[in-house]
């Protein structure tokens, strides 16, 4: 019982942390905002009084960048590095990493954070001599950058008055957090993901070892396969919410459907969802579908790499895991829309802290979402080879096919998503009948073990 | 000399645009070659979203910088290509014709360019321009027929790729 409120506590407390954390998101935004507009009306460019649209874009733009990408973006990626060593340890029932302490305090294991950055930026710089020096340099850097810019779309806040922050000189102008508003937001997210596969095919090549270059080839043709069950899943959702920006899926998924529940995409497009996260899975190159790395066969494309160039690859991978959190929550799972109490939200609270309460429950949801990904990866044994081309060719894409034709004939029959809607209520229900039958099958004739973990579970 | 934001935009993706399609050509390594055709695709993308022609511009990054070259690298790769640059002298003629050829295409292009557009304003392109929407709509109206018959051509494409590449279907 201890425990339990103890537990309540923390997530309460990391709830508000992230309120309090996306309200400062907003502040430095619309400063930075209201910054470049002083600037620019003192260099000239603009007469005095007014408030130029470019001038604060621009400014909320750099402010997003600064506090989105490099604080959200990079400490996730930075923590999931940690959070992998904890949640490895609790799904196989030991403890996790605890070796460096300060004061006698493990403290959750973040000092491995400052460990590894250690090891890696003072290990010996070691590289094979036959290597392309060129490429093999700049495949980290290609490996990285992609991975690193995709998260510039990703909405993590609604569109807020700059008049809030400023008194009413400022009205008509806002801000939101988000760095680009994208007129073609989905396929920039596709064109640049597209091209870390480079990264992963050129590190393999470049460093002219054989198992590096199976990584790499392995790498290349997995993520070439799965991309294109990606993008086909994903042209349900944009033709149910009319639109290719990430912002305004948000905002529709927003409106009542079926009652009044609210039109996320998880309802409308389940199978979407289920095939663009399997895709995406495929796309960070993690187990289950780690076959560019495997451990126990090949060691992967970054073999021959060492020190901070493997850090590189090996922090993008877990910026992936980031980015692809973020984006799947934006267009299944309603994006910042808090779900609960929104509209008593609304009204209750002044816009600012509505649209940081908003920021705060994005923030959970990804965060919901990057321990699902862990968990998959450390519950699932790999696939084969032919298995993962199998799945992608032979059942996501056919599937993905057959999802658009469905969801374009509902909404030419009903433009108001309600038969959508219900299409989706009705394979949720079906999947969920269909993986309860197999789970149960499972449990019977395995049910000695899965009733010892319980047990071992519940100490 | 006034520079505009702009100017400074189109030559930082202008000059690397240019330097890399000359690494193209120039490049002996059939692996540089490659990607220095990738890197001239992100350039010319860039160049695409200064003239507010974003959709353009990101097609072309996934089609041809994302896919297409990926497929070419993935040959490279896999073909190991020891003794490249052995058969540039067989190749010396149909050199100096290339060369030929594309400088005359320069030149006349130059020509045209300085009799026709040289110091004309460019028109202003309408809020619509570019976009998803706009460009949907003219694909599915206007070009509706060139659309369909590419995709055609596309499907025949494939159904050909797979007769030639199985024996047995």
């Amino acid at each position: 019982m201890k425990r339990f409120f103890g537990m309540s506590l923390t997530l309460a407390l990391l709830v508000g942390f992230l309120v309090l954390l996306s309200a400062g998101f907003y502040w430095a935004a619309a400063g930075l905002g209201w910054g470049f507009n002083a600037l620019s009306i003192s260099f000239g460019w603009n007469p005095p009084g007014t408030v130029s649209t470019a001038a604060v874009s621009y400014g909320a733009a750099v402010g997003n960048l600064l506090t989105l990408m490099m604080v959200v973006l990079m400490i996730s990626g930075s923590m999931l590095t940690v959070a992998e060593r904890k949640w490895s340890a609790l799904l196989q029932n030991r403890i996790g990493a605890n070796r460096i302490t300060v004061g006698g305090n493990p403290l959750g294991g973040i000092p491995y954070l400052l460990a590894d950055a250690l090891k890696m930026l003072t290990k010996e710089a070691a590289a094979p001599d036959v290597r392309n020096r060129l490429l093999f340099e700049l495949a980290p850097v290609l490996a990285f950058a992609p991975v690193f810019c995709l998260f510039a779309i990703v909405p993590v806040g609604p569109a807020v008055d700059l008049g809030n922050f400023f008194g009413v000189a400022a009205a008509g102008k806002s801000v939101s957090l988000q760095v680009a508003q994208i007129d073609a937001g989905l396929l920039y997210l596709f064109a640049i993901a597209s091209l870390s596969v480079y990264g992963t095919s050129l590190a393999g090549w470049a460093s002219n070892n054989k198992l590096a270059l199976l990584g790499g080839v392995r790498a290349a043709s997995q993520m070439i396969s799965y991309e294109v069950s990606m993008g086909v899943s994903l042209v349900g959702t944009m033709m149910a919410y009319r639109t290719l920006r990430l912002e305004e899926m948000v905002v529709a998924q927003g409106a009542p459907v079926l009652g009044g529940f609210p039109a996320l995409g998880l309802l409308l497009q389940p199978i979407g969802f289920l095939i663009f996260f399997t895709s995406g899975f495929a796309e960070t190159k993690r187990a289950p579908f780690d076959l560019p790395e495997g451990e126990s066969e090949i060691v992967g494309y970054f073999i021959e790499y060492s020190g901070m160039k493997f850090g590189m690859m090996f922090l993008a991978e877990f910026l992936e895991i980031a980015v692809f959190a973020g984006v799947i929550t934006a267009i299944f799972l309603g994006g910042w829309h808090p779900l609960v109490f929104e509209e008593t939200l609304r009204q209750n609270l002044q816009p600012i802290w509505f649209a940081a309460v908003c920021g705060g429950a994005f923030l959970v949801k990804m965060i919901l979402l990057m321990w699902l990904q862990l968990v998959i990866r450390w519950l699932l044994p790999r696939f084969r080879y032919d298995q993962v081309q199998k799945l992608c060719w032979k059942i996501l894409l056919p599937a993905s096919l057959v999802n658009v034709f469905v969801t374009g004939a509902a909404i030419l029959i009903d433009p108001s998503l309600q038969l959508l809607a219900w299409i989706g209520l009705g394979t949720i229900i079906v999947i969920g009948v269909l993986v309860g039958a197999s789970g149960r099958q499972a449990a019977a004739t395995d049910g000695h073990a899965a009733h010892g973990a319980a047990h071992a579970g519940g100490h | 000399m006034n520079v505009t934001a702009e100017q400074v935009i189109f030559l930082a993706f202008a000059v690397p645009l240019v330097a890399a399609a000359i690494g193209v050509v120039v490049a002996r390594s059939p692996m540089y070659a490659a990607m220095s055709l990738v890197g001239a695709f992100f350039c010319l993308a860039g160049v695409y979203v200064l003239l507010t022609a974003h959709l353009i511009a990101f097609l072309q990054i996934l089609v041809y910088a994302g896919a297409v070259m990926v497929l070419f690298l993935f040959v490279i790769m896999l073909l190991s290509l020891g003794g490249e640059g052995q058969q540039l002298d067989r190749l010396k003629q149909l050199q100096w014709l290339g060369f030929v050829l594309g400088g005359g295409g320069l030149m006349a292009l130059l020509a045209w360019i300085s009799r026709e557009v040289a110091g004309a304003e460019m028109a202003a392109v309408g809020p619509d321009f570019g976009t998803i929407k706009a460009v949907g709509r003219a694909l599915f109206t206007t070009y509706l027929l060139p659309f369909e018959a590419t995709s055609l051509l596309l499907t025949v494409a494939i159904v050909g790729a797979v007769v030639v590449a199985k024996e047995k279907i």
